[in-house]
């Protein structure tokens, strides 16, 4: 089959944390703004591929006719895309088949998400109905649960110091601080760190990315409809999603996401390129362990040595691999329905030289992986310069 | 295919959670064709796509796999944290997840604890550890 070369041309987020408006406005608002970055019009929009897993949450479903409707183009075809917290990354997707295969020109993909009108029970809940919910969420599983789970198989096998996982929830909050699409953008020490409260052992208050609030677009246009990208526009050069077991129960091995490794092999496959051609990475780091298991299982690192290099700076901004120069779903925060749009914002950032202060060294090959809940979905990207 | 060629599994979810709740049994499917046995539901073996699904009991007994101490928890088990959730792997083969309300601290317990299955009025499935004198198998 031949396919189109398709670009990411515009980007745009908002500021991850507290929204005072609706998940629909927000989500309206960073449409309009990726679309306009791109230097396209609304009008020039073919499809759009729409995120909100909890919109039930705001009353509110089929939110999609209702964006376009705001950006007004209510004739223009919109799809809800749920993927858990990997939704915006599956509607990215969805934009690049539609792209790729020559059924539209140029598609929006945006992703929103509301939770701060809920209490800390409440979005749990919400978060947990994510996993099977009457073979896990049923039996007390909660999100942190399930991750903390997958923590205590892989430390009795390998060793890990607590100080490895503070120093990716360091790591993070470090790159936070310079992001100003930041939930978080404050530093922390690795006493913060290890004084914070366990939450689900062996994770503490710190190793869990929040509760956050936020909206994420990014437009989605074939090469040729693009005669002149108003920004230097990422090749997409791998779109791949895979799924595998959703359940722990039935995982013969728990050192890692099966959904993840699959992703990551056809994605290298695709673009025709090795762990070691990716210059950054957007991992799903929801939960401080997801990280380690996302670069093992990507190939970055061998397993069981992710903790160490994490500990050593390997990771870090000016490291030799950066990974969530953004501050990652830990520090930036993690709007479900946003985070996987919201790792392409930051890309587009990176090499269009807005990253500022969070600048990584080279940026001329990206690669962005974004889980549903605990490994029943992923999808990983790789984008390169023109 | 006929409707009667159509795979149906040998219990339904419902079935589950009366199993336990009820009737002090864990409710399970094992596969013939590969020989995977699970607790989740489902009209065709996860692990190697055989429509095949026989029912069967699955042992209340086992070892512990994987666990955490849950200081916050689901909305269902509020006024029990902290508990352990655990992965259980079951005497006979399969695995299952559940809860232990006696384990509330990550020092009382390690993979490879011997633990076993305690009927219960609260939600989820329950286990109990066996050196755990008060519910001794």
């Amino acid at each position: 089959m031949t396919m189109r070369e398709t670009w990411v041309v515009g980007a745009a987020s908002n500021r991850f944390g507290k929204m005072k408006e609706s998940a629909r406005e927000a989500a309206t608002r960073v449409s309009m703004e990726a679309i306009r970055s791109s230097g396209l019009e609304p009008k020039d929009i073919g499809h759009t591929f729409v995120s909100n897993a909890f919109g039930i949450s705001e009353h509110q479903a089929h939110v999609g006719p209702l964006i376009n409707g705001g950006l007004g183009i209510p004739e223009v075809p919109s799809a809800t895309i749920e993927s858990a917290c990997s939704s915006s990354s599956a509607a990215l997707h969805e934009a690049f088949v539609h792209v790729a295969g020559g059924f539209e020109d140029a598609v929006l993909v945006v992703g929103a998400e509301k939770l701060s009108h809920l209490d800390t029970l409440a979005a749990t809940s919400y978060f947990a109905i994510g996993a099977d919910y009457p073979f896990e969420s049923k039996n007390g599983a909660t999100f942190p649960g399930l991750y903390a789970t997958l923590a205590t198989a892989y430390e009795h096998t390998f060793p890990t110091r607590p100080e490895m996982l503070g120093a990716i929830a360091i790591k993070a909050h470090a790159n936070g601080a310079r992001n100003p699409h930041a939930h978080f953008q404050k530093e922390i020490t690795m006493e913060t760190y290890l004084n914070s409260p366990m939450i689900a052992s062996p994770l503490r208050l710190y190793d869990c990315c929040p509760f956050s609030d936020g909206a994420a677009a990014v437009v989605v246009a074939s090469k040729e409809f693009m005669k002149k990208p108003a920004q230097e526009p990422l090749v997409i050069r791998a779109s791949v999603r895979t799924g595998s077991i959703t359940e722990m129960q039935d995982r013969p091995d728990l050192l890692g996401l099966p959904s993840t490794r699959a992703a990551a092999a056809k994605a290298f496959r695709q673009a025709h390129m090795e762990p070691k051609d990716i210059d950054f990475l957007e991992v799903h780091d929801c939960f401080t362990i997801a990280e380690i298991l996302a670069l093992e299982d990507m190939g970055f690192f061998p397993r069981g040595t992710a903790g160490k290099e994490s500990l050593e700076g390997v990771t870090t901004r000016d490291g030799k691999l950066p990974v969530n120069p953004s501050g990652g779903l830990k520090a930036k925060g993690h709007p479900v329905s946003a985070s996987g749009a919201s790792q392409v914002v930051e890309v587009f950032e990176q090499v269009n030289g807005l990253a500022k202060s969070r600048a990584v060294p080279k940026n001329d090959v990206a690669l962005t992986h974004n889980v549903g809940a605990t490994g029943g979905s992923c999808s990983v990207h790789i984008f390169s310069r023109r | 295919m006929s409707a009667e060629e159509l795979p149906t599994a040998p219990h339904t979810i419902h079935d589950w959670f009366h199993g336990y709740e009820e009737e002090g049994k864990l409710r399970g499917f094992t596969c013939p064709n590969c020989g995977l046995r699970t607790a989740t539901w489902g009209l065709a073996c996860q692990r190697c796509g055989k429509a095949d699904l026989i029912e069967v009991e699955l042992s209340g007994r086992g070892t512990v796999v994987a666990f955490t101490i849950l200081a916050v928890p689901g909305d269902d088990f509020l006024n029990d944290a902290p508990y352990a959730y655990v992965v259980v792997e079951l005497d006979g083969g399969g695995r299952i997840t559940g809860w232990m309300p006696t384990v509330r601290e990550a020092s009382q317990m390690a993979i490879g604890d011997r633990v076993h299955y305690v009927p219960s009025y609260k939600p989820g499935v329950q286990f109990a550890k066996d050196s755990d004198a008060r519910s001794a198998p």
